[in-house]
């Protein structure tokens, strides 16, 4: 029979190749797994190994030329005088039954030589030095990515220079102080960087950004937060500052937003829960009850959040506030605001209703006990006396430090906020 | 240098060791005249004669129970159990007797043998012939139980098992029997038992696997050398005794480990080294081991084998999950 190769599939997409070299020449009796001829094509240069044992009757591809898959490049004969078809699309590594192969099972057979290999023949193995991992329990692994530490920076105390949590705490408190040195050095390759494919810019962090990093990283971890949300009935507060705002803004030139209300309103509730306008003191296990009333609010610039602080919020107005506010702001998002400014506040207030969001779980502003999410006020219907009415609503967040304050210590004083923000002749004249 | 895929070269290694050591005596069902159901014993009947290389009746408790008694006796027998799954019938001896007798003899009588066997699937075989049962073996005391991937590791690791004074199980990895071929030395060289081959060394994990199983992991790593992650792959070879040293420092090296192996999952080697990583290398892990292997099923029969052989794309996905484990 005389058997005809094609060119095969020899995969990675590749349709053609050029032929290189035959190794057998019109006459030659070949063996199954004997090399006929050497192919180049753009990925590799392949050997093609007979898939028939006989003697090569035809060769159809001249050296040099171009042969595409499934074109027949050599005829073999064996033993019968047909002419088969059968060998038209085999990979190269070809499932064949060589001269004693087994009788159960398909075998896969292939001539494909593999690296050689010395070992047990002579003495050259030579030992290596290995770099070693640092030491550390995967709890202090998590604990040090949570930290934003790179752990093979951090210098272990621990049996044979295990790293151990105390060592992890330690150097996330002396990045604090040097603020500088904060950067983590990562190399690419490791750690936070996802290993597919895809360009990666660096962008060095500004300094206001690495603070706000280390910031709130050190509120989430020290602090553990929980969050009661609710919403407060504003609409006569609506209608109350519908009905003052153009007039104070002509005769005064300041806009009178919520933010001012709500601050009264957030002020009287710290008053009557005295507990969220507090501290905890770790060292020396006790609390801190802040018996002044210095507001935080969060202001959001180019440059990333700043929190200016409103100083003695019980004494002033509804309209101080207001003003004081516009200023602050105005000067937080040109940058122009001094230190002690931002320094001092007993407890703080984040506006996300301002960018459009409803509600949100708000990072404490640390050491302060709390603070309070603002959402955006929206007209929604709700049940009053058995009727559905449609009310101006306005979302409320209250994250704690749930180590000095409890569940029932937010809802009263959320309670208390919704009582005062819900009527605005209570808010403006206590 | 001769090249010979896997079988030729355990035909090879035997071939020169008889040779030598006229005491070794192989046998078992058509391993004469026939030279094997994959012709790992073909030309010995005809080289050696019939007394050497020689038929059984179809009875693996007998042929592995006449192995003892020659053992014990002086000679040295190899013998062939023709499927894994027929290794069943012979495991009260292997258990009872061939595991224990120094241990029984109090030291004075060792078991000088060789049962070898081909295991694994993906040649589309029946029923008892494709599984990967070296566990079982592995979890008996006494036994040395062995596993070569390459034609030069199995003529190095069956010179040692010859040589060993003590039973050996040699598995080999049937499905690649004759997939690849290397240079085989014709000088005297042996694979000391025990000791586990760093196929290629990398430094972002660590992948121990054996038998067929290396060369898809190796397609695998391939895969995963383009994307610029570079596993360590250690061939483990033998595997009881465990070269636990070797993973362990590789372990200490990368952080992290996957096992991938073709036996089913539970209760398996892969098990056992993570057991053993973690006792050995806890302080030093990135990201909890993971392993590749077969469902905890039945070998399926033909049609539904592909799905149950861990295949490079399921061992490249592993790989990917482990290295982008964060810590």
């Amino acid at each position: 029979m005389i058997r005809e190769f094609k060119f095969p599939d020899i995969g990675e997409g590749v349709h053609e190749g050029i032929l290189l070299k035959w190794h057998v020449k019109v006459g030659d009796r070949v063996k199954a797994g004997d090399p006929l001829a050497e192919v180049e094509t753009d990925k590799v240069n392949a050997e093609l190994p007979s898939p028939y044992s006989g003697k090569v009757s035809e060769l159809l591809a001249a050296v040099g030329g171009t042969i595409h898959v499934g074109q027949v490049i050599i005829r073999i004969e064996d033993q019968s005088g047909k002419v088969s078809q059968e060998a038209a699309s085999e990979p190269t590594v070809q499932v064949v039954e060589e001269e004693n192969a087994g009788v159960v099972g398909a075998l896969e057979a292939s001539s494909e030589v593999i690296p050689s290999s010395a070992e047990g023949r002579k003495n050259s193995f030579t030992e290596k030095e290995i770099p070693q991992k640092v030491l550390a329990t995967p709890v202090a692994r998590k604990m040090a990515y949570d930290l934003g530490l790179d752990i093979r920076t951090i210098k272990g105390t621990g049996p044979g220079g295990r790293i151990m949590k105390e060592d992890i705490r330690r150097a996330g408190e002396s990045n604090e102080k040097k603020p500088a040195a904060v950067a983590v050095q990562e190399t690419p390759g490791t750690g936070i960087l996802p290993s597919g494919s895809g360009k990666i810019e660096r962008v060095p962090l500004s300094m206001m950004r690495k603070t706000i990093a280390k910031k709130m990283a050190q509120s989430k971890y020290t602090a553990p937060h929980a969050t009661a949300m609710d919403e407060a009935d504003v609409t006569e507060l609506v209608q109350f500052r519908n009905k003052i705002k153009e007039r104070f803004f002509a005769d005064y030139g300041v806009s009178i937003t919520f933010m001012p209300f709500i601050m009264k309103a957030v002020c009287l509730a710290l008053k009557e829960n005295e507990k969220l306008n507090s501290s905890y003191d770790e060292e020396n296990q006790e609390l801190l009850l802040k018996r002044f009333y210095h507001l935080g609010i969060a202001v959001d610039t180019e440059e990333g959040l700043m929190v200016p602080v409103i100083q003695d919020v019980d004494k002033k107005s509804i309209f101080e506030l207001a003003k004081e506010l516009e200023d602050l702001s105005g000067r937080a998002r040109m940058k122009k605001l001094k230190i002690e400014e931002l320094k001092g506040s007993t407890f703080s207030i984040t506006n996300y209703g301002a960018v459009g969001s409803t509600f949100g779980v708000p990072v404490i502003n640390y050491p302060e006990a709390a603070i309070i999410g603002i959402g955006k006020i929206e007209k929604k219907p709700v049940v009053r006396e058995d009727k559905l009415v449609l009310r101006y609503m306005l979302p409320l967040s209250l994250s704690f430090d749930h180590r000095i304050v409890d569940g029932g210590d937010a809802g009263r004083f959320i309670n208390t906020l919704k009582k005062y923000l819900s009527d605005p002749y209570k808010l403006t004249l206590l | 240098m001769p090249v010979f895929n896997n079988i030729q070269a355990l035909n090879y290694a035997l071939m020169q060791e008889m040779e030598k050591d006229p005491s070794i005596v192989v046998f078992g069902e058509d391993v004469g005249y026939e030279g094997g159901v994959f012709r790992a014993t073909v030309d010995l009947q005809a080289k050696f004669g019939v007394e050497r290389c020689f038929d059984t009746p179809i009875s693996e408790s007998g042929i592995v129970g006449m192995a003892v008694g020659m053992a014990i006796n002086g000679l040295k027998p190899v013998v062939e159990l023709q499927f894994c799954g027929f290794t069943y019938p012979a495991f009260n001896q292997i258990i009872s007797h061939v595991s224990r007798m120094r241990n029984r003899s109090r030291g004075r009588y060792t078991l000088p043998m060789v049962i070898r066997f081909p295991f694994g699937g993906g040649i589309r075989a029946l029923e008892h012939h494709s599984e990967s049962p070296e566990a079982l073996f592995a979890h008996i005391p006494g036994l040395k139980v062995v596993a070569p991937s390459t034609p030069y590791d199995t003529k190095g690791l069956l010179l040692a098992a010859l040589r060993d004074p003590d039973p050996v199980i040699f598995m080999e990895p049937k499905r690649i029997y004759r997939a690849f071929k290397q240079e085989v030395p014709e000088d005297d060289y042996v694979i000391e038992i025990g000791k586990a081959n760093i196929v290629k060394e990398g430094e972002d994990l660590t992948i121990v696997t054996w038998g067929a199983m290396v060369r898809d992991t190796l397609k695998a790593v391939e895969k995963a050398n383009e994307k610029g992650i570079h596993p360590e792959v250690i061939d483990l070879r033998t595997i009881a005794p465990m070269d636990r040293e070797t993973i362990i420092k590789s372990v200490k090296k990368t952080g992290r480990i996957l096992i991938v192996q073709e036996a089913v999952k539970s209760f398996s080697v892969a098990s056992e080294i993570i057991a053993l990583v973690n006792e050995k290398a806890f302080l030093h892990l990135e990201a909890p081991p993971a392993r590749v292997t077969a469902p905890d099923i039945i070998v399926p029969l033909p049609r539904g084998e592909q799905f149950y052989m861990p295949h490079p794309d399921m061992i490249y996905e592993k790989i990917n999950e482990v290295v982008n484990f964060l810590t």
